[in-house]
């Protein structure tokens, strides 16, 4: 059993990545916007957490009102920034980066440095045979799995998905035919945000809450991207796991510092072998 | 009827279209000839609000076009099919023609029998991707897209550039026959004088951006005295 | 020369600030000299080179570990020459920016976004080795790193003084400044043009774009390890900040703010921002890094060419001269 349990934190790990990857995938393969904020977004929906805890609201409002308000936020952001550096792709890696500064700056005006932290709404364990496992991480597997689900089908089997693939392939063509390109910008925006948003709410339980966690996150989230491939929204499956899965692994065989340097160098060796990620694919 | 009113556009600071004034009047073809590097795809560009106007008007049906987006003027009755058919290749048939109507409207879906009548190799490859289709095919396609939005004028960017001459006359045809069915009004850009000659009522000139002369098919000229002009043959 | 004369503006201006000012400023002036090469270092690279490197840090920590590990007599007693362990640490940095370049630049490479990502991650991973290699301080950093010692063979000249430190550092940099300016207006500043602009040009011009890509890389590396070595030397200490995430984007903020595209905005945004932040963070307190956030928003979207640069271009064609 020494090999089960990191392998299923391990995944537990991987699943919360995708979600933060498939968000900034679906904001840059759309838009060429690189969201630097992301991570931001991510804490965000933890810190919805912390104020509906102490606010003494149920754990399901909250895992509500998180995405709501990430994702409000996120329609915000699109209104009064991205919109207006969206043929800048390269300032928009700085514009938002400036905006993850504030943000954070101000979580930590208004909640302080340290970190907080959430109590998990279940405390059962959930044992198969001699091997027991906390069931709230198996329930946010469980919906980690149905929102990734949810997002590949919202791009790949819905009207909208498709009308956000033409943007993507031809946005000068999917325009003259009368489909509203900023419009879609701004939902796709939005909807990774809110997914940032929700993935944030959905572990703050399961890990220290602080106004620097973003960044924990959006890095292996770029790496995944990197690695994954950019073109299809499958590479971000394959780019998660690699650096998701090395990253969790070697951290508790080895060390933190071990793994992270081991990931990176993972991945400048994908770049360097691989240019286009494993799955290859068009930037 | 589309009237363009003294425009003036082109990239940055190079004027590519200047001072141009032209009519495609309802229910006709109007063909637009001129040699390569006259300004006919970036008139066309234009006009669908894919290049900045610098100056002037546009009026389809007396209703001024140019502060609108691309897609607002998709809305407004523009059918467009660009210069390289761009076709989404990654999509099926049926996914090109669902796209066409998710920006115009659902209801447009009705049209797809008649769509399907005029172009029956559509619907024998309904889950084909497009990217796997000949040029001809890829036309067909961009064309029937165009039409699914419901267009009131048809614009056509060089639809017959590398696509062989018997499509050509196929598309000519079919294309003469659904303007004279439903009384579409057309745009055609071209340099291929057989398929201007099968389908246009109207032939105006462009050169070096400017509008040099507008005459019906059959005026001409003795010989092809104007095309002689214009395009150098 | 012509194109040295602001320069040279800005040099006076600097030399006789100790006259107005006491020494508290003086030293202060001193941090901010070594800032501003540290932003020259990015502007090259960034704006000129075109390579967004958001992990300019690493090579400012680089130059910073290795100067402390020489001076110190970690590596041998024999070997604590400043001269010496200055050379070391420019080409400790320049060296692992041609290491680095060449996995990053080669073949298709990568650039624009993920290039920024990679390097801030570098800039992450190195901070966190350095805070636990034990050997190099961990943690804690280096203490009591010595100053620079001018002397040469057997005379000994420490520069303890903040004055004698202040006009060392201003003469290093200002001739650094004004080899960099010169360097950018001949052919090879024509190349990073051609570089930004149209590299696959470049390349059919018979021209190795991963070679140039990497010499640019390696010269800002260098510069930034130099501001690196010489920082430890006036500080005395240096900790695993220094080489990284905090401090990256500092410098990025610094230039971006400035102008990355005019070595003398980068160079104003560094000590401008400097100044700004001694002063301001007393009012503001806490505030200060909000407010700097949203300023380095609104300048990246409103002014993209900088908030110094842009008034610095308007003077320029007013007076008709190149800054």
């Amino acid at each position: 059993m020494d090999l089960l349990l990191p392998l299923i934190d391990a995944l537990s790990y991987i699943l919360i990545l995708v979600l933060i990857a498939l968000g900034l995938m679906i904001v840059f393969g759309m838009m060429g916007v690189i969201n630097m904020a992301h991570g931001e977004l991510f804490m965000i929906g933890a810190y919805v957490m912390v104020v509906c805890q102490s606010a003494g609201l149920p754990f399901l409002v909250g895992l509500l009102l998180a995405p709501l308000i990430v994702g409000l936020l996120g329609l915000l952001i699109e209104m009064l920034l991205i919109r207006h550096i969206y043929l800048r792709p390269l300032d928009t890696i700085l514009a938002t980066w400036g905006l993850s500064i504030a943000l954070k700056q101000g979580i930590v005006l208004i909640f302080g440095p340290e970190s907080q932290s959430i109590a998990s709404p279940i405390n059962e364990m959930i044992t198969i045979g001699d091997f027991s496992y906390p069931l709230y991480r198996t329930l946010v597997m469980l919906a980690a799995i149905l929102l990734i689900g949810g997002t590949f089908w919202l791009f790949l089997k819905t009207d909208f998905g498709l009308q956000a693939r033409a943007v993507i392939a031809r946005p000068d063509t999917a325009a003259t035919l009368g489909i509203n390109t900023r419009q879609l910008y701004r939902s796709s925006f939005v909807i990774g945000t809110a997914l940032a948003g929700l993935a944030g709410a959905l572990v703050a339980p399961t890990i220290s809450v602080d106004p620097q966690m973003g960044l924990g996150y959006l890095i292996p989230g770029f790496l995944s991207i990197l690695v994954g491939g950019a073109g299809p929204l499958a590479g971000v499956l394959v780019g998660g796991s690699a650096v998701g899965g090395a990253n969790s692994l070697l951290t508790v065989w080895i060390s933190p510092v071990a793994a992270q340097i081991a990931v990176f160098i993972m991945a400048i060796l994908v770049i360097r072998l691989r240019p286009e990620g494993i799955l290859g694919g068009r930037k | 009827m589309l009237e363009l009113d003294s425009i003036t556009s082109g990239y940055g600071d190079a004027r590519v279209i200047q001072d141009f004034s032209c009519t495609a009047e309802a229910g006709r073809i109007t063909a637009l000839m001129g040699r390569n590097g006259m300004g006919k795809t970036t008139l066309l560009k234009t006009v669908m609000g894919l290049l900045p106007i610098t100056s002037g008007q546009i009026l389809l049906d007396s209703a001024p076009l140019e502060r609108l987006n691309p897609h607002e003027r998709s809305r407004q009755g523009l059918g467009y099919v660009p210069q390289g058919r761009e076709v989404f290749e990654n999509f099926t048939v049926a996914e090109n023609l669902r796209l066409a109507a998710l920006g115009s409207s659902l209801d447009h879906l009705d049209m797809l029998p008649q769509i399907y009548d005029w172009f029956p190799i559509l619907k024998e490859r309904l889950d084909q991707k497009a990217g796997t289709f000949s040029g001809g095919q890829q036309q067909i396609l961009a064309i029937a897209r165009a039409l699914i939005t419901r267009p009131k004028i048809l614009l056509l960017d060089e639809p017959t550039e590398g696509i062989q001459p018997s499509i050509v006359r196929d598309i000519s045809l079919q294309l003469s026959r659904i303007a004279k069915e439903t009384g579409l009004t057309i745009l055609l850009v071209e340099q291929n004088v057989d398929m201007v000659k099968t389908m246009a009522d109207d032939i105006a000139f462009i050169e070096n951006g400017k509008m040099m002369e507008k005459c019906l098919l059959e005026d001409l000229g003795p010989d092809d005295a104007l095309l002689h002009r214009y395009l150098s043959i | 020369m012509r194109p040295l004369v602001p320069l040279l503006i800005l040099a006076v201006l600097f030399a006789i600030a100790p006259l107005f000012v006491g020494s508290y400023w003086v030293s202060q002036l001193s941090y901010y000299l070594i800032y501003g090469l540290l932003a020259l270092s990015l502007s090259l690279v960034w704006g000129y080179g075109g390579i967004l490197c958001f992990g300019q840090a690493i090579f400012f920590g680089i130059g910073g570990y290795v100067m402390a590990a020489m001076t110190k007599g970690m590596i041998s007693p024999f070997l604590i020459n400043s001269y010496l362990s200055l050379f070391c640490s420019v080409f400790a940095a320049s060296l692992f920016a041609v290491i680095l370049g060449y996995f990053l630049f080669a073949g298709k490479g990568i650039n624009g976004p993920y290039l920024a990502i990679v390097t801030l991650a570098i800039a992450i991973v190195l901070e966190r080795l350095m805070s636990n290699w034990y050997a190099m301080g961990g943690y804690n950093g280096l203490l009591d790193i010595p100053p620079l010692n001018l002397g040469l063979f057997w005379f000994d000249y420490e520069l303890w003084d903040s004055l004698p430190i202040f006009y060392t550092l201003l003469i290093t940099v200002f001739v650094i400044f004004a080899g960099i300016t010169l360097l950018l207006k001949s052919s090879y500043g024509t190349l990073l043009t051609a570089l930004k602009t149209h590299p696959e040009r470049l390349a059919f011009f018979g021209f190795s774009v991963l070679q140039i890509r990497l010499s640019v890389f390696a010269l800002s590396a260098a510069i930034a390890g130099l501001s690196g070595a010489l920082f430890v030397t006036v500080d005395g200490f240096a900790s695993p900040t220094l080489i990284g995430f905090t401090l990256s984007t500092e410098i990025l903020i610094w230039v971006a703010i400035g102008g990355k595209e005019m070595l003398m905005a980068a160079f104003l945004g560094a000590i401008l921002t400097r100044f700004a932040e001694n002063w301001l963070s007393e009012i503001f307190g806490d505030y200060w890094i909000l407010l700097l956030g949203i300023l380095f928003m609104i300048s990246v979207v409103l002014l993209p060419k900088g908030l110094i640069a842009t008034p610095l271009a308007a003077l320029e064609r007013k007076l008709g001269v190149r800054l």
